[in-house]
């Protein structure tokens, strides 16, 4: 099942046209840059065609008359060459890089606008790393191949039509002989690129393995010398190694016959035109420029049919990054709003507030059952009832289906039957981001963004002024940690948030969730242990964020669970137990067991 | 000099490879330059009445009388040599692989067996991306360097010489028009390579800035859903992705314009080598074969130029590469001089006035910890986070050393006995450990290879993982790590410790390492572990007072000092913050009833 997330398949290489046909639908906007590159690719390959008649004439011509005064036109003709490569070479590179990067970026606008629209569960069940190998490295070798691919492509096959037709022009007899050649020349060609290729990839497969194994050693050092695994440890390596090794080797070997053997077919060829022009020449037939000509023409014919197996091969390497990058284009969204609620609700990127109702916070659950794609059933038949500005605690073991309840409020996830009501009405029948308007979601470990702790906290509201800012800093007590940085609020988190303490970056959350206002607070409680002090912090923060508001916690902190207006023990995805703190106490069942067994350690903590 | 030095120092042992290989491609380069002579050969000599310019061995095999018999000897000798040639190629080819592979595979071995041996100090400081970095792309960049780089210089230098010399020997000089260019051609290649590095790097950082927003947003989607800041999150993306897209542009530009401008010069010196070649072939200085030969070698001098200019540039970032490695190299292994005294450890452990700090802290993080264990006896270590409990553990397996007091273990001073000779004696079971991603099976079975089923069985029995295990996909056959195959902390905790159980160790230590299993299980585990080790010296860090009640001995740790010592019921009667503890964790319920009012 995890199969999709494999970065290297070994499919089979048939052409996937529907995939093809996508990924040229991408390149639409760019049709101006297309047909210009086709065209700057078409007279480079005629400049080059040309270039050994250019010396024929001076050969033939001004040599063979001995006419000095026929030289200023040839220097004349020289330099006219001289400007028009140049200029052409100038004008397929920037073309071609041109298409090459727009049409990444292209593919990562699509791609990233998708990320959006993805629900949750998507993400879930996708690894980050795949999401971004398709947003860099894919999007990257794809617009490089297509561009590239499409200049060696034109200029190849320009490249020998126009050797071919020349040759024939100039000489019927000799072209025929080289020609014999030809088909050699191309099957070798193939034949060596499709296994050098796969030859690079066996490396970069075992050598993707060994940056594995220094993670490992790096990650797992202390274990490995508790355990004493030195030299263990560099046995298996050492066999990485050594393989490694050996495939590069091997590699090296059929890269270093490919070209060698091309080298031998094109003497062949040129050992033809020697005797049979030779013959030629002195029959008189053919000119000695003429001769030069075809010897020329013989060493231009293997770099358009180097390129053009080598376009060929990637183009084939290249289909598994394509169908990588449509899957995640044209991913299925399995929650989305109806045709009528976005009519009425607009889209994330038109939405017609103007129609959205204003948000009080009762929601109810009503018979809803729930599973996963996987199969698992997590909920079933779960009824609740919360009033608006009612706070619950969900506690139990992990697997219980705290989360997946808190997902089903978010409209992460979608219930498999049973409704959700916010307000009294189905949330299906309004839209996911008047939902998600009104929602605040503080996480356990808290995700910042890079960039400064202001902006971080306007994050919750885009339209949030400085003032409002400070205001909500100070509402959860992160005001006076912000002012003794040297910065203020603006201090850079860095990436990840690493400067920032744990409970720093708690409290910055806080103030972002605090300062978006929702009617709804989902807070995922942190199990990490803090300082006392800014545990006590947390706790004032938490309090007064939850104040007013609807709000579910998955509860770890003592003084949230035994706040709450209602507690909420699951097991199995069911209810098992449920009051407030005190009853359940007293009822010495199943929350209080938990309770003595799992709360017990945070009180010592925080003695 | 160092700069020499620190190139060649790799390469030792598998340098003559290079050498041969190095020899053969310089023949190869003196048997390219001769290709263009057979054309001259059958121009000038053969339809002429010239001299040709082919080496004499080669002239003498071409000798017939008739023209067609000395163009057929020409064709037949032209496949010969190039025949010959290419078995060049290629053995020189193979020659110079197996050398950089040698080179790549050692380096890479020694760096794993280098940072496997540096100490648990430098492992806990050190960036694992940073090192990760050095030991596969520097290395990369080092082996491309001696494979490709520094052999293409030698091969392009003497390919530049031979074709240099084939022209002398025609028309010295044509030959010297015909370079005019080349200097210009180099420096200007030159200066662009090392000037387009600065445009290069901005690339990257905005490649840099770009992967890191999508990198955000992904791991932060429920933030952006939940703030419904998609739209925000489009618009921040598409100006780094534009940023990218147009710092790439730039370097297109250059890219562009370089070519294009060096392909100018480049016809330009074809247009005086043509011009001239012409003029002298008419005034007869020149015949006409040698002004196609030429024509031929100037191509062979002069398209390579651009690429001599990019290595130069790259030759500075193979130095910085290899900096980079031998700084790794350069900090000493922790079994650098460590003693060879191996006693036999029986697991009577002192402390007395134990101390620890790092060099660069300014508090001590353990001062005057003095306690004693007799052989099979458990001892509990109870304290806070950031309470030294850690440190002690990893000074009793000298992960760390200790800068004060002494450690004694049997009455030898841990000092004088051999690391590995320890850690084999003294098993630790951390709170986080770490798994390889090889099989479950082999994972518990990582110390003792080629243990059997049954008594890898029995000890994930014990340790109450055995079940867990068969109720993978795979069971015990399942790859840690492999497709998302993730253990919860719980049975990463229980796999460390049914590892443990295949050796008998004289101590063990415990580093709060049943934290994410609960109570229950805890106790289950415990009390099998107890039976089994029953004269093993047992060390117990833990938070649970539950835990810590059934040792022997208890220490109750606060700030890096013994705040109490004693066992369970001396300390209760002490009273303090263990007898308040345990009041508060066994008779929770009328707690919580007073703080819920």
């Amino acid at each position: 099942m995890m199969q999709q997330f494999e970065e290297e398949t070994y499919q089979d290489m048939s052409l996937n046209t529907a995939t093809w046909k996508r990924i040229f639908s991408f390149m639409r906007p760019l049709r101006k840059y297309i047909i210009l590159v086709i065209f700057f690719a078409t007279l480079l390959a005629v400049a080059d065609v040309g270039y050994p008649l250019i010396n024929r004439y001076g050969i033939d011509i001004i040599i063979e008359e001995g006419d000095l005064s026929l030289l200023p036109l040839f220097i004349g003709i020289y330099v006219f060459y001289m400007f028009f490569v140049a200029g052409i070479v100038f004008a397929f590179i920037y073309t071609a890089e041109k298409i090459q990067n727009h049409l990444a970026y292209i593919i990562r606008e699509k791609a990233f606008k998708k990320l959006q629209e993805l629900p949750f569960s998507y993400y879930d069940r996708t690894p980050a790393g795949w999401i971004m190998a398709r947003m860099t490295s894919d999007s990257r070798q794809l617009s490089d191949i297509l561009s590239w691919g499409l200049v060696d492509v034109t200029w190849g096959g320009m490249m020998m039509i126009g050797l071919i037709v020349v040759m024939f022009i100039l000489n019927v007899q000799l072209t025929l002989i080289t020609l014999t050649v030809l088909p050699v020349l191309i099957y070798l060609s193939i034949f060596f690129r499709k296994r050098i290729l796969k030859a690079y990839r066996d490396i970069r497969k075992q050598n993707s393995k060994i940056t594995g194994a220094f993670n490992e050693g790096i990650g797992g050092a202390k274990t490995t010398k508790t355990l004493v695994l030195e030299d263990s440890n560099y046995q298996d390596f050492d066999q990485l190694t050594d393989r490694m090794r050996r495939h590069s080797i091997r590699a090296a070997v059929f890269a270093s016959l490919y070209f060698p053997s091309i080298l031998f077919v094109a003497s062949i060829a040129t050992a033809l035109v020697f005797y049979y022009g030779g013959l030629d020449v002195r029959d008189e037939v053919i000119t000695v420029g003429l001769l030069y000509v075809f010897v020329s023409y013989v060493g231009q014919f293997f770099d358009p049919i180097m390129q053009l197996a080598n376009s060929l091969a990637r183009f084939q390497q290249a289909q598994a990054s394509a169908e990588r990058v449509v899957s995640l284009i044209d991913a299925d969204l399995d929650i989305d709003d109806t045709d009528q609620v976005k009519e009425k609700y607009g889209t994330i990127e038109a939405p017609k507030t103007e129609n959205w109702e204003a948000l009080k916070g009762d929601v109810t659950f009503d018979n809803v059952t729930f599973k996963y794609k996987k199969g698992e059933q997590v909920l079933s038949d779960f009824n609740l009832d919360v009033k608006a500005g009612e706070s619950v605690a969900l506690v139990g073991h992990t697997g219980a289906g705290k989360s997946t309840i808190v997902n089903l409020i978010c409209r992460f996830y979608e219930p498999t039957s049973g409704r959700i009501l916010i307000d009294g009405t189905d949330y299906k029948k309004r839209s996911i981001h008047w939902l998600h308007a009104n929602l605040g979601y503080v996480l356990q470990s808290p995700h910042l963004f890079s960039g400064n702790i202001r902006e971080n906290i306007r994050y919750g509201r885009l339209d949030a002024t400085d003032e409002e800012i400070i205001e909500a800093a100070k509402l959860v007590g992160a005001h006076d940690f912000i002012e003794t940085f040297e910065m203020g609020y603006d201090t850079e988190v860095t990436e990840g948030g690493s400067r920032l303490s744990v409970g720093e970056k708690q409290l910055i959350s806080f103030a972002r969730a605090l300062i978006a206002n929702p009617r709804i607070l989902i807070l995922d409680e942190a199990t990490s242990s803090v300082d006392t002090t800014t545990e006590k912090k947390i706790q004032k923060a938490i309090e007064t964020i939850m104040e007013g508001r609807t709000t579910f916690v998955i509860a770890h902190r003592l003084s949230t669970i035994v706040n709450a207006h209602k507690i909420l023990v699951l097991e199995h995805g069911r209810i098992i137990e449920s009051g407030t703190h005190e009853e359940m106490i007293k009822n010495r069942s199943h929350y209080y067991k938990l309770y003595t067994n799992q709360f017990k350690e945070s009180l010592f903590e925080s003695n | 000099m160092k700069r020499y030095r620190q190139f060649t120092k790799w390469m030792k042992g598998y340098i003559y490879l290079y050498v041969i290989g190095f020899f053969i491609l310089m023949a190869v380069q003196y048997l390219r330059t001769l290709t263009p002579l057979f054309i001259q050969h059958i121009i000038d000599n053969i339809f002429g009445d010239e001299p040709s310019a082919l080496p004499m061995f080669m002239q003498r095999m071409v000798q017939h009388d008739t023209i067609q018999g000395m163009l057929l000897l020409v064709a037949i000798v032209s496949i010969l040599f190039t025949i010959v040639r290419l078995v060049f190629v290629f053995v020189g080819r193979v020659l110079v692989s197996l050398f950089t592979e040698n080179v790549a595979y050692r380096m890479k071995n020694k760096l794993y067996r280098h940072l496997q041996n540096l100490s648990f100090n430098y492992h806990s400081k050190a960036e694992t991306g940073d090192l990760i970095q050095r030991t596969t792309t520097d290395v990369e960049t080092f082996r491309k360097f001696i494979g490709e780089q520094f052999t293409d210089v030698f091969r392009l230098f003497f390919l530049t010489a031979f074709a240099i010399m084939q022209m002398a020997l025609m028309n010295v000089r044509m030959t010297f028009i015909s370079l005019i260019m080349t200097p210009v051609v180099l420096t200007i290649a030159t200066i662009y390579f090392n000037r387009v590095k600065k445009v290069f790097d901005r690339v990257e950082k905005a490649e840099g800035k770009m992967t890191t927003a999508v990198q955000e947003n992904v791991t932060g989607t429920r933030v952006v859903k939940a703030f419904q800041n998609e739209k925000f999150e489009m618009d921040k993306f598409a100006a780094t992705s534009e940023r990218f897209r147009d710092e790439s542009m730039h370097l297109s530009r250059l890219m562009a314009f370089f070519w294009s401008g060096t392909d100018f010069l480049i016809f330009f010196q074809y247009t005086l080598t043509a011009s001239f070649g012409i003029y002298y072939t008419i005034q007869g200085a020149l015949d006409p074969g040698q002004f196609i030969a030429f024509l031929a070698l100037l191509g062979m001098i002069v398209w390579p130029l651009r690429q001599l200019g990019r290595i130069v540039g790259d030759f500075g970032k193979t130095s910085v590469a290899l900096d980079r490695i031998d700084e790794i190299m350069a900090e000493p292994s922790e079994h650098e001089g460590d003693s060879d005294f191996k006693p036999q450890i029986d697991g009577h452990i002192t402390f007395r006035n134990v101390g620890f700090q790092f060099d660069d802290d300014t508090k001590p993080l353990l001062k005057g910890i003095s306690f004693d264990v007799e052989p099979g006896e458990t001892l509990a270590v109870i304290g806070k986070t950031g309470s030294g409990k850690s440190t002690l553990m990893n000074l009793m397996v000298r992960l760390l050393e200790n800068n004060e007091g002494e450690i004694l273990f049997d009455g030898n001073d841990i000092k004088t006995i051999n690391k590995r000779h320890l850690r084999k004696n003294v098993g630790i079971i951390l709170q986080e450990p770490f798994l390889y991603s090889k099989t479950v099976f082999e994972n518990i079975g990582i110390m003792k290879r080629g243990a059997k089923e049954e008594s890898i069985f029995n000890a994930a029995t014990i340790a109450r993982v055995h079940e867990d295990i068969l109720g993978f996909e795979r069971g015990y056959e399942t790859v840690v790590g492999e497709r998302g195959v993730t253990l919860s902390g719980g049975q990463k905790q229980r796999v460390a410790i049914a590892r443990m159980l295949l050796e008998n160790k004289p101590v063990l230590i415990f580093d709060d390492s049943l934290s994410a299993v609960d109570t229950e299980t805890d106790i289950q585990i415990r009390r099998a572990l107890m039976h089994h080790w029953q004269n093993t010296t047992v060390f117990i860090i833990t938070h649970r007072i539950t835990t810590a009640m059934e040792a022997d001995k208890i220490i109750v740790l606060e700030d890096g000092k013994i705040k109490a010592y004693g066992d369970h019921a001396s300390l209760l009667k002490e009273g303090g913050l263990y007898a308040s503890l345990y009041e508060q964790q066994t008779n929770l319920a009328e707690n919580i009833r007073k703080e819920a009012v």
